[in-house]
């Protein structure tokens, strides 16, 4: 059962295996949406040379919904909102890419164990935006609207959809209980 | 001179100095919760503000969230961003 804890300024998180091959699952699934490529990168992505590169690359608009969301526009003019996106979108991609390779590297310890276990020392408010991000990205496939989680209550066991709500709806419990921990 | 007209005068200075504004648009996943974290986190606010804030964005839409420069309103939208929450930026409507 999924839990997270404090001490102190130390967050910890239990999970059961299940539970890490879904969040890894997950991790890894937004990872490859948000285009983060299997290689190793062989020099240092915050060096100034290597961000002057990436500013000459063609940033445009995802055509993806879920990336319409994680990376939206900032103007309702197309122009300002393109022009912002050139010099901010590569930082924001990489803040969230930065945030879920680190998760990801947590879960593979318990994933690669084949059991249940704790993630010791972890960083609260990354997991917060990173477990946001995942919500995020599923509330965009699952089309979520305000009146969601009646029509998953009422969902019949054998409805294909019934456990990717039940993620999603899981995700929020886990968001609000690692929330409560950091605004004790 | 009459008053309906200094009513109504609206200088070109005036005009460019409007501010912009940051504005934070509602969504049906970010936990009330988050958003008030989050507007405590970026803006400073007080837990009541933060609340009524949130409350504001849930309840109308919308709610703008900080005023001034371009590149401040920028710098907060991206912030933003990067937690998750829908925003944008634009001048401000009223003078």
């Amino acid at each position: 059962m999924s839990q997270f804890s404090r001490h102190g300024e130390n967050f910890s998180l239990s999970l059961s295996i299940d539970e890490a091959h879904v969040l890894i699952n997950l991790v890894e699934q937004l990872l490859e949406l948000l285009g983060e490529g299997d290689f190793q990168h062989h020099y240092d992505q915050n060096d100034p040379f290597a961000q002057l590169m990436a500013m000459q690359q063609e940033v445009v608009a995802p055509e993806d919904p879920v990336l319409k969301r994680l990376l939206p526009n900032a103007y309702a003019d197309p122009e300002a909102a393109d022009d912002f996106r050139r010099y901010t979108e590569p930082g924001l991609r990489r803040n969230k890419q930065d945030s879920l390779r680190v998760i990801r590297e947590e879960l593979t310890v318990l994933v690669d164990k084949e059991e249940a276990g704790v993630i010791p020392d972890l960083n609260g408010e990354m997991w917060l935006k990173a477990i946001n991000d995942l919500r995020i990205a599923l509330s965009v496939r699952l089309e979520i609207h305000g009146e969601s989680f009646e029509i998953f209550e009422n969902m019949p066991d054998e409805d294909p959809q019934k456990g990717i709500y039940a993620v999603y709806f899981w995700l929020g419990w886990l968001q609000e209980s690692l929330l409560e921990l950091l605004t004790q | 001179m009459s008053d309906t007209l200094t009513d109504i005068d609206v200088t070109i200075e005036q005009l460019l100095d409007r501010p912009w504004v940051c504005i934070v648009w509602d969504d049906p996943v970010n936990l009330m919760s988050y958003v008030t974290f989050v507007l405590i986190k970026i803006f400073g606010f007080t837990k009541e503000k933060a609340h009524d804030k949130m409350m504001q964005v849930h309840i109308e839409g919308r709610a703008v969230v900080a005023t001034g420069s371009r590149e401040e309103m920028e710098h907060y939208v991206q912030a933003l961003h990067e937690h998750g929450l829908w925003a944008t930026l634009q001048r401000d409507d009223k003078i």
